[in-house]
């Protein structure tokens, strides 16, 4: 929950999430991919866990991935997952719809395309992604795995 | 919001948990007993592994907190234990229920009313709470049932505090029923706010 982390060349990034959110930033060419765990649209100011909020664990992740990179420019992309209302007493628009909406913004300002989306609904999901395609595997209890 | 700060009320949880027992082993009609009762704090990764599970699915039936002091008290479980308890309450045969069909969901909310009320009561009861003018009542939503990842349902349920705290304050009782394959266990996590 919060937590962050970055793959290169083979393996699985691999996260659970409910209302949170899993945003993937990859390269396929290059064998990149990070997966991060967003429950919050906004840090305001905190910074001890940078992947707990989307405005700090994309800029977090890009500067884990662009390490791999020796100071060459590269195309990223990126796939979402999870932002579900499990419970019928949270609000109408739920700090997954949040989480979801601030991911989004913030991509589209840093260009970077949204290649798959699979959010909402009331059921939790498990992640994978593979660092090597950027292929990413969403289950969820009682269905087939979706790859996107 | 209560008068004294929920942290430092160790023995008033102790006792709703023994209420809750009670009203348990009363709506069962057997002996139930209190395995684990404790009261943590604990970092985000750990309160969300605490019953110990991540890809199996558990079984919640959550109510939504209001009034003295928010928050939500969650009545958990894995598939044998909940469906066992359904069947004692259906007085079926143990192992009869395989799956979670509308009457096993049914009688896990009811089995989450009557724990969560006794749970509630005791501490809505206690006169160092300031409640006994029944002018802050606390008020449980009913209970929601949801089966899913253990690790999905346990960041939502602890959401609301995980968004203020890297840490988490919660409350954690086990209770084992006779004839049930494992324990159930009852969550109480207050909101933030209250955590004086």
């Amino acid at each position: 929950m919060g937590e962050l982390g970055v793959g290169q060349t083979d393996g699985l990034l691999k996260t659970f999430v409910g209302s949170c959110v899993g945003v993937t930033i990859f390269n396929r060419r290059r064998k990149l991919a990070g997966l991060a765990h967003v429950m919050l649209p906004e840090s305001r100011g905190q910074s001890s866990q940078p992947g707990k909020f989307a405005d700090t664990a994309i800029p977090e992740m890009l500067r884990r991935l662009e390490k791999f990179c020796g100071g060459e420019t590269v195309r990223w992309s990126a796939k979402i997952a999870g932002g579900a209302k499990m419970f019928a007493f949270q609000a109408d628009t739920t700090v997954g719809d949040l989480n979801v909406a601030a991911i989004e913004h913030i991509l589209a300002e840093l260009d970077i395309p949204i290649l798959a989306k699979c959010c909402g609904g009331k059921q939790g999901r498990r992640i994978a992604v593979d660092v090597a395609t950027g292929t990413m595997t969403v289950e969820t209890i009682g269905a087939e795995p979706q790859r996107f | 919001m209560p008068i004294r700060s929920l942290t430092s009320q160790t023995d008033l949880f102790k006792r709703a948990a023994a209420e809750a027992s009670a009203a348990l082993s009363k709506w069962l009609s057997r002996p139930t007993s209190i395995t684990i009762n404790r009261v943590s704090v604990l970092p985000i990764s750990e309160a969300v592994s605490l019953l110990g599970l991540t890809e199996t699915p558990l079984v919640a039936c959550a109510m939504q907190i209001t009034g003295l002091f928010s928050g939500l008290l969650v009545l958990t479980s894995d598939d044998a234990s909940g469906l066992a308890l359904a069947d004692m309450l259906l007085a079926r045969e143990i192992g009869t229920s395989t799956t979670w069909g509308e009457v096993e969901r049914s009688a896990a909310v009811e089995t989450a009313n009557i724990i969560g009320c006794a749970y509630l009561n005791a501490m809505a009861l206690d006169p160092g709470n300031g409640a006994g003018d029944g002018k802050q009542p606390l008020m449980p939503s009913p209970p929601w049932f949801t089966r899913d990842y253990a690790a999905s349902v346990m960041q939502s349920i602890l959401m609301a505090q995980a968004s203020l705290s890297d840490d988490i304050f919660m409350t954690h009782t086990d209770f084992r029923v006779d004839d049930m394959p494992g324990a159930c266990s009852l969550l109480f996590i207050p909101e933030a706010e209250d955590l004086g």
